[in-house]
């Protein structure tokens, strides 16, 4: 058992060492395989994703071998118009990580923005609060597919689509800590030094409030990548680029999810490792950031 | 603050957010494209059945009056008459509702009760191996793509082992008893996914309050004063962690009774709610749509209340409405 | 000292639990062994489209048809050879160009005892003429004006116009409702049928008994059903279970939970189904087929060499051979399916695949290629994402056009979105099937006539008016052939329809069970009513 330490307020944590809490954190959490192990194979993904074009050719036409299992020639197996299905893997990275990325970006900034605002302005926070709680009572998924529906399947739909759906829980969580931030006496010393709102916000309260935002934005961006595999399976994907959910939705609208077990198997396999990354990632990030609060 | 008072203002909070949810369904159905008589006449439509159509629909009408109209019917306890099945939506709805309810249900009950011993064994252990191992178990649950997991599912254990039937909710055919089993050996596949799905933040959550409650004073104090470990354990801390898991239940129903379960009864060809609703996205059916969107934010704040006076009962240091 | 909160409430959640709970039916019988067949088996048939409605005038989806199929008959069937057939009507025609008749049988009953006659018939289309219901049968009334029952078995039909083809298309499309049961209700239009009044009333061979929305519809017998062998069919109960996920609906019927799947194979799992033991597939003729048509409105598609151009930039045999894995036949490029045997003309030929050909045919017209061979040609393509096969081909499509120099954006819609655009016109090239394409003077008249309700090449040739107006008060078949080939040897040289090709339809079901008949197209395929009553499990 550790010696009892009370729970210290994180900003105003006072470090042990020499060195500033940004390295601590970074030495602790190298200290942590499942967190370096997660990383690695983000930075992997990325790198997939990033470097599609040296790595395979885009999945064009059609090819002979329909529904071929994974062989010398085709490494994860063709699909239904005889594509190879690495390739499509390959670039259907992209696509993915765009939308899982841009989403959770606009969530994100747009969350932050309101969090942060409405913990300094206390008039604005009772609005925003409640539009927060009741955005988050909206049922996410069927709204989503309804609202994909109607407007029509297409990267910026699915991109605003999951933004508009993902901002409230990012504004929840971040504005927490910005409340407790802003009741801080520096910040209050800050206010007479200076009338601007958006200095000090900027200066002090952003900082503040950052580690939970780079945790938000590995948590959204993971859950957004399942959003988007979703609505792609339910049909509602964008149709003319590949991605990872529309590989699924091929295989699902071609009857071979239990027949060509390639199919479905490498871009599944490809979310997973991408979620499974990000959470252990943030997981591994927070508890290295905050030491109290793990065991050693 | 009195309960009556507190009850009441809750009471005054859910209606706001039903009456919030309705109006952003209504809205959006009528301001997004989307034109319903084309979903039900399709390439039958001749102006003269499409114009019919929009007026035995009222959508005709301008906006703010069927707005108006619509509150009113609802305030009459009346949900409208489904375009494409033409019974009124109470009957519909209520048909899918209990297979939902039911789905859900048994896989929280088992989501619970899995979870929280798996979140104290690996807070109890934090740090080590066990802990590590429920925290990939845990994360790797919340990561797998739900349809392809339940393909799988349905593959290995409904085809090539037999042990469970593929699609649906029951047996046709079984009375009596055998309904009963039949409708059980239906749940345990899709149950088990929402499980897989699901149990990932329970656990984690439990691990990570418990872990912060063991650092606190009190339990320092129990230590203290002599109590066992094992006690301090079980009594006091996860007492305190009951208190954000019991949050984490209701913002759980909340999130897979009103969505998540869309893949699950798509995938195992379950009869809810959820299914439901995508089919009345498809074909355009505004009084369905509305009446589902409706019965969901009833629910998420049914249970939002009945959670928030859980929360005031169990925790000893929040008076209910303080 | 607090009570265990955590049993509370996990007593609560099943008590609210069990007072939602669905509750078991009450008893029934089951099936029985006898010789080498199962008397009195079960058929439980998937679908993966649910049930909306069960008002045939209505009719919403494929599996609502399959089900009132069984309840309500038609007056005419259609044969193998796409001519059609006898089903409630014995005898049928025309007295003079104005004034049509059905004969029907004699002696039947619906299944609440009443006598089916000639009169249900009369009511039917009466009432379908004047609610005008959101239904195929109401448009194949336009010239329909009114029916009289003059007896019991012989209904007279009164014309607005002389039209050829309404007695055979109003007899094919048309099911016969019983006027005791719609009649009361008012306008047939709004009327749900969803049995909240003791139920259904069927002609057989079966009626709706019980439902349980999303997860099964259960049929059972009607004894007297004379249309089939021996009068009475052979299956006890028919259960429609529904499964949106066709891979579901597959490992369900490997596993034997169901026994036929009505809804046709995607054509990538028919081999593997074929080679599965314990699993039949049968070949389902198709009855109508898959084109792309040009919107002669734009100034570009207009020209007939640029619809050429385009036409002749497309590989067909690749689409059929890859997308369709064989299971798709070309029509010659006509609009008149090989599957109708007495209209088919097989010296219409395909166009060929030819980009050079393209891009020379281009140039005649008047338009240059740029350095890359690209024409300044850029068409909007517009198609269904619903349906798997097209969009498979639209990008086989684009890929062929920009070896011709010829630019295409895909613009692949959800349904909904992509009637409506289609209705407005609000597209380029139109690409999409048509299921039933069963009459080829009334297909004609509806695709090729300024006006007409599928004309989305908004043609409006005066020539080939003449000849569909021609063959529509041609009461003559040997008469109406020839007209019907030359219209459609001009749609075919004119492109103004580019009809690709016919699939034919495969369907699924366990060995056990024998005795379907094959009709073409999928909505009767081997479900229709007397297939299915025939149907029979071994043991």
């Amino acid at each position: 058992m550790t010696e009892p330490t009370p729970p210290v307020d994180p900003v105003l944590h006072v470090s042990s060492t020499v060195d500033s809490p940004a390295r601590n954190t970074w030495r602790r959490f190298l200290r942590e395989p499942l967190g370096v192990a997660a990383l690695v194979v983000l930075l992997l993904l990325v790198f997939v994703a990033v470097a599609a074009p040296l790595l395979a050719d885009y999945p064009t036409g059609y090819g002979n071998a329909v529904l071929s299992p994974p062989s010398g020639g085709n490494w994860f197996g063709t699909d239904s118009l005889g594509l190879d299905v690495y390739s499509e893997v390959v670039w259907g990275a992209r696509q993915s990580l765009l939308v899982a990325a841009a989403a959770s970006l606009i969530a994100i900034v747009f969350g932050t923005l309101l969090a942060v605002l409405g913990a300094y302005f206390r008039r604005l926070d009772a609005v925003i609060s409640v539009i927060v709680d009741l955005t988050l009572s909206l049922p996410v998924l069927p709204l989503m597919i309804l609202v994909a529906a109607l407007i029509g399947p297409s990267t910026i739909t699915i991109i605003l689509v999951i933004a508009a759906f993902s901002w409230p829980e990012v504004t929840r969580v971040v504005r927490s800590q910005a409340l407790a931030v802003v009741r801080l006496p520096y910040v209050d010393a800050a206010r007479l030094m200076t009338s601007s709102p958006a200095w000090i916000i900027r200066r002090h309260v952003i900082p503040a409030v950052m580690p939970l935002i780079l945790v938000s934005v590995v948590l959204t961006s993971s859950r957004a990548v399942l959003s988007a595999a979703g609505l792609a399976f339910l049909g509602l994907g964008d149709p003319n680029t590949w991605s990872w959910g529309r590989i699924l939705y091929e295989a699902q609208q071609a009857g071979a999810m239990s027949t060509a077990w390639w199919l479905p198997l490498f871009p599944s396999l490809a979310i997973f490792l991408l979620v499974l990354a990000s959470t252990l990632l943030s997981t591994a990030y927070n508890d290295a950031r905050n030491p109290r609060r793990n065991k050693s | 603050m009195s309960l009556l008072s507190f009850v009441l203002k809750r009471i005054g909070r859910g209606l706001v957010t039903i009456w919030f949810a309705v109006t952003v369904t209504f809205l959006m159905l009528r301001l997004l494209p989307g034109d319903p008589a084309i979903a039900i006449a399709s390439t039958n439509m001749t102006p003269a059945i499409r114009a019919e159509l929009l007026r035995t629909y009222g959508l005709d009408q301008p906006l703010p009056v069927q707005y108006v109209k619509y509150l009113g019917q609802l305030l009459q306890g009346n949900l409208g008459i489904s375009f494409s099945q033409n019974i009124p939506v109470t009957d519909s709805l209520m048909e899918m509702l209990p297979w939902t309810l039911l789905l859900v249900g048994v896989s929280l009950v088992v989501t619970v009760l899995l979870g929280i011993p798996l979140g104290v064994a690996a807070a109890a252990r934090a740090g080590g191996v066990l802990d590590r191992l429920v925290q990939v178990i845990a994360v790797t649950g919340q990561s797998l793509f739900v349809p392809s997991v339940g393909i799988l599912l349905l593959y290995v254990f409904g085809l090539q082992l037999g042990w469970f039937p593929i699609g649906g909710a029951y047996t046709d055919g079984t009375y009596g008893g055998a309904w009963y089993l039949s409708v059980l050996s239906h749940l345990v596949l899709p149950c088990l996914s929402l499980v897989l799905v699901q149990l990932g933040s329970y656990v984690l959550t439990v691990r990570s309050t418990l872990i912060e409650a063991l650092g606190e004073d009190y339990v320092t104090l129990a230590h203290a004063n002599g109590l066992s470990g094992r006690r301090v354990l079980w009594k006091h801390a996860l007492r305190n962690a009951l208190l954000p898991t019991t949050t984490l239940i209701g913002l759980q129903i909340c999130l897979y009774l009103v969505g998540g379960v869309i893949l699950i009864e798509t995938v195992y060809a379950y009869p809810g709610i959820g299914r439901g609703m995508f089919d009345a996205v498809t074909r355009l059916d505004f009084p369905l749509l509305q009446g589902a969107f409706l019965l969901l934010a009833v629910v998420v704040v049914v249970v939002n209340m009945i959670t928030d006076v859980v929360y005031g009962l169990l925790d000893p240091r929040v008076k209910v409405g303080a | 000292m607090k009570s265990r909160p955590r049993l509370i409430t996990v007593a609560v959640a099943v008590a609210l639990l069990a007072a939602c709970a669905p509750e078991a039916p009450s008893a029934g019988g089951g099936g029985s062994a006898s010789g080498n067949q199962v008397t009195d088996a079960t058929l439980t048939i998937a679908t993966t489209t649910d049930v909306v409605n069960y008002n045939p005038l209505v009719g919403n989806s494929r599996s609502d048809y399959w089900i009132t199929n069984l309840m309500y008959p038609h007056l005419l069937s259609i044969g193998p050879d796409g001519d059609k057939q006898p089903e409630l009507a014995t005898k049928w025609g025309y007295d003079n160009p104005t004034s049509g008749y059905y004969e029907i049988r004699s002696g039947l009953k619906w299944s609440d005892g009443q006598p089916l006659t000639a009169k249900d018939v009369a009511f039917t289309l009466n009432a379908t003429k004047r609610d005008a219901p959101a239904g195929t049968l109401t448009g194949q009334l336009t010239n329909f004006e009114s029916a009289t029952a003059v007896s019991d078995t012989r209904v007279e039909v009164k014309l607005s116009a002389p039209d050829s083809t309404v007695i055979p298309e109003v007899g094919f499309w048309g099911n016969i409702v019983p006027q005791h049961v719609f009649e009361p209700a008012g306008s047939v239009a709004k009327f749900a049928n969803d049995g909240s009044n003791g139920g259904w009333v069927s002609a057989g061979p079966y009626v709706l008994t019980s439902v349980q929305r999303g997860q099964s519809y259960t049929m059972e017998r009607v004894d007297n059903y004379p249309l089939v062998d021996g009068g009475k069919p052979k299956a006890a109960k028919i259960v429609y279970r529904v499964f949106p996920d066709v891979n579901t609906e597959i490992l369900s019927l490997k596993n034997g939970d169901v026994d036929v799947i009505a809804n046709s194979l995607p054509p990538a799992q028919v081999k593997g189904l074929q080679s599965t033991s314990g699993i039949k597939v049968a070949e389902v003729p198709g009855l109508g087929y898959s084109h792309m048509t040009y919107n002669m409105t734009k100034p570009d598609l207009a020209k007939k060499e640029v619809r050429q151009a385009l036409a002749q930039a497309v590989d067909y045999n690749a689409i059929r051979k890859v997308v369709l894995q064989d299971q798709g036949v070309s029509t010659g490029s006509s609009p008149i399916m090989p599957v109708l045997k007495n209209f088919y003309d097989d010296s219409i030929k395909e166009y060929r695949y030819d980009p050079e050909g393209s891009k020379k045919l281009l140039q005649q017209a008047g338009y240059t290629a740029d350095g890359n061979g690209n024409f300044p040609l850029t068409f909007r393509l517009i198609y269904s994402l619903q349906d798997p096969v097209t969009t498979q081909w639209a990008t086989l499509v684009k890929d062929g056009a920009a070896k011709a120099g010829i630019t295409i954006e895909l613009q692949g819609l959800e349904r909904n979105t992509y009637l409506a655009k289609t209705n407005a016109g609000d597209f380029d090239i139109y690409a999409g099937n048509f299921a039933i394409m069963d009459d080829p003077a009334t297909n004609m008249a509806l695709t090729y006539l300024p006006k007409g309700a599928i004309n989305y090449s908004y043609v409006d040739d005066p020539a080939l008016n003449d000849l569909i107006t021609q063959a529509r008060v041609t009461f003559e078949r040997d008469k109406q052939k020839p007209i019907l080939q030359k219209a459609a040897k001009m749609v075919r040289d004119n492109v103004y329809d580019n009809v690709m090709y016919t699939q034919n339809l495969y369907v699924a079901y366990r060995s056990d069970w024998s005795g379907f008949s094959v009709k073409p197209s999928e909505l009767l395929s081997i479900v229709n009513p007397i297939s299915v009553a025939s149907a029979t499990k071994s043991k």
